[in-house]
């Protein structure tokens, strides 16, 4: 059978739909929305608020460690999110630090720093500048800082010994002083 | 007490789309004209309607009246009139507003024209353009209400519209201010074009749906829309531009265009719309593409309101994202319930939707417009993929991924260059039937010049094979473009015996549509040079100096001579570098890179310090800087060869859209005139 004659029998019956043509139009445009209702949901589902669970945080320090916060169960942890190039950050840099020597003999809490959005040799220098010591590393692909949903640096996440968020301090703290405060109550 | 007033007439103006859709239905059912009549006028009041509620959320804002929130969180008493004005859209409720506004403007407008043809879409039309603007009033209503206020209750404060119980108001006496990065001129006009742009489509989609539902399936409805399409067009392909340009002067890259979702969300429907109005010509000159034009219209206005969802939700993370809200659950119910009936509808109608006639050869125009509409399709197909990915990655690793420029670029390039190659071959090709040897022969002459053009650039030392490609691409299209001109402007003079410059203008205004599109192609053409420059040729470099040291860049020095570090009046604290740029030993003035700190956002921005030609821009950055200048100061250098062509051929195609898009004399009109003016001649006779 030629082409030609193909044609003129598809120009004198007008051509129905196949049935599966239009099932599975359906089913792909329901699949894409189902999709887009489960990231909507995800995003709805907001920020990890005080009193839920944290999830397994891995961050790789500028010394090349890893470490998991599950590794570090049974103590308090102090996620701090800051930048080289964040001047609010620089306020409570060395406060972090002097409260991280107040509570370091103890064993009961861990400090952890995660530069945001920032290179290695400004995060580097910043560290140096404000004599900082405990462990700190680049949130690589902005991981961590997706999971809490922050909206900026300084933000810093305080998880209690029971792995549950115990307290939020959005922007800077104000003196060494408020962050020994804030840490003192959840150590048991 | 304006407060009120607006939320009120907001309020009115939903129950008013409300009433319209109900007449306008039940109108069509029962064959009351008088209904539909009715639903018209509804329609007709919503713009002005609008207008007032408009006006009384700029009033709030310029006059400081801080007691609602939105006017908090956009204002402050240091900002300029025209920025409080335009603050308007500097946030989701305001943005929202103003897109009501605009959308209530096009569907007013529509409601104008004389209908007398066409008097079956009518209902349809407004069925369609009503549920879009009460959609949107629903969502300003209930869930982003640019009039909350502020209220002190016992427990704390909060935000909200009707007083709650055992509060105060609270009147802030400043606010916090307009985002800076939005303090841009660029990005004052950027926002309303793309929504222009957004809203217009929304009135072929009117017009495709009434079409889908009276099952009136010839041409119509693409004549009717045909200027509407383009004036959509034409204000999303400004937003873009002017999108870019401002991404290039605030965002401090180095580029215009970091393939961000957002980005890719006003993209999409602009590849859909420019396919769209390719392949409506087909159906117009020969009865093809029927349903691929219904499909097209749908797709486009689909993805104007997906792209504004992933905008607005923040489902997707980007640079644009706005700030979380509660809008999501309803956005997404609009966008299923369209959807799903825009297809329904379409599937309904497929088999009316028969094209007239067959396509004849491979290398007819209509089958080289096929071509340029699957390569349209295909960038829209990365675009779309790279976007969901990082939702599905999610789904099935629970890892966000998100793709970045590379995939795009390596993804789009192939099929950007076989558009451009195409914008070359199809203005020659002869409709129904075209051989190898028919368009061999039109083309060959264009194609000589190209390969000459090729040849000096060559010698000019250029060995990129992309850029080679490239430029042989431009100077084939180019050429082509100006022998179609050429040809026809000589061919008229002859035959009408005017002068060139006359014979250009006639056939030029006699053919709008024509040479308004190979002007637009031309400024495609423009914009290929500057992408080529800078996506090839950029070249970048960083160095810490100390005042009088220097770095060298593609030929250029920059040396720094000093900082200043100052407070503005507007609240903001300025690092000023003073740079010299000299090229060859030849001193060519100062450059001013700066960083700005806004206090109260505690926000840092980075202006660049550009030097600009048309043969390439010199953008230099402060990245960082010591208290003591002498310490010195770290510069980011970029060469952006080139560049500058993006921006003049975005003006070039804009000009090419408005001549496309002007108005031609109504032949109704027209011929009334002419039946008039014989009239009076054989009375007076």
């Amino acid at each position: 059978m030629d082409r030609g004659e193909v044609m003129s029998v598809s120009e004198t019956t007008p051509r129905r739909l196949p049935t599966v043509v239009i099932v599975l139009a359906f089913v792909l445009l329901l699949g894409f929305l189902a999709l887009i209702a489960w990231g909507l949901r995800r995003s709805m589902s907001g920020p990890i608020s005080v009193g839920d669970r944290v999830p397994d945080i891995q961050m790789i320090t500028f010394d090349g460690q890893t470490i998991h916060s599950r590794d570090l169960a049974g103590k308090v942890i102090v996620v701090n999110f800051w930048a080289s190039w964040c001047k609010p950050c620089e306020q409570e840099a060395r406060e972090l630090e002097e409260a991280y020597q107040y509570f370091k003999d103890s064993g009961k809490v861990v400090f952890l720093g995660l530069a945001y959005v920032d290179t290695e040799p400004n995060s580097k220098a910043y560290l140096e500048k404000f004599g900082i010591t405990y462990p700190n590393g680049p949130d690589l692909r902005t991981t961590v800082s997706q999971m809490f949903r922050i909206r900026g640096v300084p933000e810093t996440y305080i998880i209690g010994s029971d792995g549950r968020l115990a307290a939020v301090k959005i922007g800077p703290f104000q003196s060494t002083q408020e962050i020994i405060q804030t840490i003192q109550p959840l150590i048991h | 007490m304006i407060a009120s007033f607006g939320f009120g007439v907001l309020v009115l103006t939903f129950l008013v789309s409300l009433y319209g859709i109900g007449a306008a239905v039940y109108g069509v059912r029962s064959g009351k004209a008088a209904w539909v009549e009715s639903a018209r006028h509804a329609q007709q009041l919503t713009f002005p309607l609008v207008s007032l509620a408009a006006g009384a959320l700029v009033y709030l804002l310029v006059t400081g009246h801080y007691e609602v929130s939105f006017v908090y969180s956009v204002t402050s008493n240091a900002m300029p009139l025209y920025l409080k004005i335009t603050s308007w859209w500097g946030g989701q409720a305001g943005s929202l507003t103003f897109w009501i506004w605009l959308l209530s403007a096009f569907t007013t407008a529509v409601t104008l024209r004389r209908w007398e043809r066409d008097r079956e879409f009518l209902p349809w039309v407004i069925v369609v353009s009503l549920v879009t603007v009460a959609f949107f009033l629903a969502l300003v209503i209930f869930f982003e209400n640019p009039f909350n206020r502020f209220w002190a209750t016992p427990t704390g404060e909060v935000e909200a519209f009707f007083q709650p119980a055992n509060s105060v108001p609270i009147f802030p006496s400043d606010g916090r201010g307009l985002n800076p990065l939005l303090r841009h001129p660029g990005m004052i006009i950027h926002p309303p074009m793309l929504y222009l742009g957004f809203v217009s489509f929304v009135i072929p989609f009117a017009f495709a749906i009434a079409a889908l539902v009276t099952g009136r399936t010839d041409d119509r409805w693409i004549r009717l829309t045909r200027r509407w399409t383009l004036v959509a067009w034409l204000f999303l392909s400004l937003g873009l531009v002017l999108g870019g340009r401002w991404a290039y002067d605030v965002l401090g890259w180095g580029g215009y265009w970091g393939w961000d979702p957002v980005e890719i969300a006003a993209f999409m429907p602009w590849l859909s719309g420019t396919a769209f109005l390719h392949s409506v010509m087909i159906q117009e000159k020969r009865g093809l593409f029927k349903r691929w034009n219904m499909v097209l219209i749908i797709l486009t206005y689909c993805l104007v309101i997906f792209g504004t969802f992933l905008t607005r939700s923040g489902v997707l993370s980007s640079v644009h994202a706005f700030a979380q809200s509660a809008i999501g659950p309803m956005f997404f119910g609009f966008i299923g319930v369209m959807f799903i009936l825009s297809l329904a509808l379409l599937l309904y109608r497929w088999t009316d939707l028969e094209a007239e006639g067959h396509m004849h050869s491979l290398l007819s125009r209509e089958s080289l417009f096929l071509f340029n509409n699957l390569l349209f399709m295909g960038i829209l197909v990365v675009c779309f993929s790279g976007v969901i990915f990082p939702l599905v990655s999610e789904l099935l690793t629970g890892q966000k991924v998100t793709v970045g420029p590379p995939f795009y670029e390596r993804a789009t390039a192939p099929l950007f260059v076989g558009l451009l190659f195409l914008m070359g071959v199809a203005p020659l090709s002869a409709w129904g039937h075209s051989t190898i040897r028919t368009l061999g022969r039109a083309l060959w002459k264009p194609a000589l010049v190209s390969v000459v053009v090729l040849g000096l650039v060559l010698l000019a030392g250029v060995r990129s094979f992309g850029a080679l490609l490239g430029f042989w691409l431009v100077a084939f299209t180019a050429s082509v473009t100006l022998y179609e001109y050429g040809r026809a402007v000589l061919a008229r003079a002859r035959r009408t015996g005017e002068n060139l410059w006359m014979a250009f203008w006639n056939l030029a205004g006699r053919n709008r549509r024509r040479y308004g599109g190979y002007t637009i192609h031309l400024g495609i053409v423009l914009m290929a040079i500057g992408i080529i420059g800078i996506e090839i040729f950029q070249q970048e470099t960083q160095g810490t100096l100390k005042a009088g040291d220097s770095i060298q860049l593609a030929g250029y020095t920059v040396t720094y001579r000093k900082l200043d570090e100052f407070d503005a009046p507007d609240g903001r604290n300025v690092a000023r570098a003073v740079v010299d740029v000299s090229r060859g030993g030849r001193y060519l003035g100062e450059l001013h890179p700066r960083r700005d700190y806004y206090y109260a956002s505690q926000q840092p921005m980075t202006i660049p310090g550009v030097r600009s030609t048309l043969e390439d821009d010199l953008y230099v950055l402060l990245v960082d800087w010591r208290p003591i200048s002498a310490e010195g100061a770290t510069f980011k250098v970029f060469h952006n060869p080139l560049v500058n062509w993006v921006w003049i051929g975005g003006i070039w195609l804009i000009f090419g859209t408005l001549v496309a898009a002007w108005p031609d004399r109504d032949p109704e009109v027209e011929q009334a005139r002419t039946v008039g003016r014989e009239r009076l001649a054989r009375q007076t006779a």
